[in-house]
């Protein structure tokens, strides 16, 4: 059995020999200092890099995937924001909003990033018959909240409502934009995450109103292609929970604040998480691996970490997990 | 309209999101001869107080406690100039910000909120703050906290830091350091020495004013 297959098996609902282990990419990957640390060109920005990191990932972590790119910038560049690209230390991130962008939303012609182009070229460059490829976005809140302050939009969200969906709208139509050409240029899946959509600031009556017929879109968009999505919501998120089910995500993946078990109480999809990423950062090998077959234990279908990792994380540390899981 | 009716409109007006009905209401209180200190207190941090127990019963998220606290300083900027005699000097001060390296302060934001809405003078260095300039702050404004927090394990060790630094100042007994987080937990508070570790802004209000009454 391939790697490709027994993920994709999983998400189309069928039993396996044991969970697959992936560490997706996009907020959720393992490009971490040590992996990177060799490479003479910035793996976020070059396409050379940015298929030699993943493929250094797979190879020695131990994570069942290939997934691009390393961070969740790329979709806040064709709203004009300013972006620092990172280093072997830290990853990309926005360093000047576009707050002046609410008052061109009719006139916006949203097109590709230099560097979503990479990634497009990256994925096309991965695709192979056994290892799966995972195209990442980021999700729909937090674009918009990576594109103009924080709290302007989560005020806009109750002050103008139809500003605030208008905006989503928008970036919602990119994203799908991106996710179809991820898939024609050979992702096996879509793993979405939207950190910013926590239940926990929004609430379910926020969410449901905002972020479901959004990620239903999307959801909609990706499986038209024939294809599976995953999507990660970050934070305490047990508010959300039951909203999640009409997402049409194939698989939903949670922080370590989620109980597994409680999460499988409520939701239909298969779920995917939830190794702390303080532990696999901080902690020793030994409890690494107790906590990798608690995880296990609790049910979840697919392991990965229960956010993202810190750059500093050990290999070691990661082998300790993906190892787990293998044996 | 009595005295007791307007505070009862104030307070429910921001309750409700009502911003320009709370802006009018103020200025109303002003022409009615009331002192501005009563109708903060009786009017506007009454009405936070609302929001808050709201919040905690998960009534309420962010975007709305955004817009009750704006509301809440459109109120208190009617007010202010009005307010007779020096009411600085007894209230509690404190110097609040995200941690060196990390940038997410919605936690952060909202604690401010609430401490602002219970009567503390909050100093608010923003985000990725420099370590020496929570001590520095608090020296300046001669303060009775320091309140720091962070979502990212990475930079937590900032917090133990600026603990010493204010010990190697001599400042380490007249400022209480509060801290939260994500990743803080009580166990990382009295490793590094910190005086308070609270896990939402609620608690954070009332820890801070037991501490600073008890002192």
């Amino acid at each position: 059995m391939t790697e490709k297959q027994r993920l994709l098996d999983v998400l189309n609902g069928k039993s396996t020999d044991r969970p697959p282990v992936i560490c997706p990419g996009g907020m959720m990957n393992a490009a971490v200092t040590e992996v990177v640390e060799g490479m003479k060109k910035n793996h976020n920005s070059d396409v050379d890099a940015m298929v030699e990191a993943a493929i250094k990932v797979h190879e020695i972590t131990g994570f069942e995937n290939y997934g691009v790119p390393f961070c969740m910038t790329i979709e806040s560049e064709p709203f004009d924001v300013e972006v620092d690209l990172g280093s072997k230390l830290v990853e990309p991130r926005i360093t000047k909003y576009n707050d002046d962008i609410l008052n061109h939303l009719d006139e916006i012609k949203v097109k590709h990033s230099k560097r979503a182009l990479v990634v497009l070229e990256a994925i096309s460059r991965l695709k192979n018959n056994e290892i799966p490829v995972i195209g990442n976005i980021t999700g729909p809140m937090s674009v918009v909240t990576s594109v103009i302050e924080p709290t302007d939009y989560y005020k806009m969200m109750r002050k103008d409502k139809v500003k605030a969906m208008k905006f989503l709208e928008v970036v919602t139509d990119y994203l799908i934009d991106f996710a179809n050409q991820m898939i024609e240029n050979g992702a096996d899946l879509i793993a979405m995450s939207d950190p910013s959509a926590t239940g926990e600031i929004l609430g379910k009556k926020n969410f449901e109103e905002f972020m479901i017929p959004m990620y239903k879109k999307i959801s909609e968009a990706v499986h038209r292609k024939e294809t599976k999505i995953i999507i990660h919501i970050c934070g305490k998120s047990k508010s959300i929970l039951e909203s999640l089910n009409k997402s049409g995500a194939d698989s939903l993946s949670f922080d370590s604040v989620v109980g597994i078990k409680e999460a499988k109480e409520v939701l239909k999809a298969p779920i995917m998480g939830n190794v702390s990423t303080q532990l696999l950062d901080q902690g020793e090998e030994e409890k690494i691996k107790l906590h990798t077959k608690m995880v296990i234990n609790n049910g979840t279908s697919i392991v990965s970490p229960a956010c993202g990792l810190a750059m500093s994380t050990s290999v070691k540390n990661l082998k300790a997990m993906t190892d787990t899981v293998k044996k | 309209m009595t005295k007791k009716e307007l505070f009862e409109e104030i307070k429910n007006n921001l309750i409700e999101m009502e911003e320009e009905v709370v802006e009018e209401l103020c200025k109303k209180s002003l022409e009615m001869g009331i002192p501005a200190k009563e109708t903060i207190q009786e009017g506007l941090i009454a009405g936070m107080e609302v929001v808050g127990q709201l919040y905690e019963e998960e009534e309420y998220f962010l975007p709305e406690v955004l817009i009750c606290s704006d509301a809440m300083n459109i109120g208190i900027d009617v007010l202010k100039p009005h307010l007779e005699g020096d009411v600085s000097a007894d209230k509690i001060r404190a110097v609040i910000g995200v941690v060196e390296g990390d940038t997410h302060d919605i936690g952060k934001n909202l604690v401010k909120i609430m401490l602002e809405a219970g009567g503390i003078e909050v100093h608010d260095l923003g985000r990725d703050v420099v370590l020496d300039e929570f001590v520095n702050k608090a020296k300046e404004v001669d303060a009775h906290f320091i309140i720091m927090s962070t979502l990212m394990t990475t930079t937590m060790e900032g917090m133990k830091i600026v603990i010493e630094k204010l010990k190697a100042q001599g400042m380490r007994d007249s400022v209480k350091v509060a801290i939260g987080g994500g990743p803080i937990s009580q166990r990382f508070a009295t490793e590094i020495g910190a005086d308070l570790y609270t896990k939402d802004a609620n608690e954070a209000v009332r820890k801070i004013k037991e501490i600073h009454e008890a002192a």
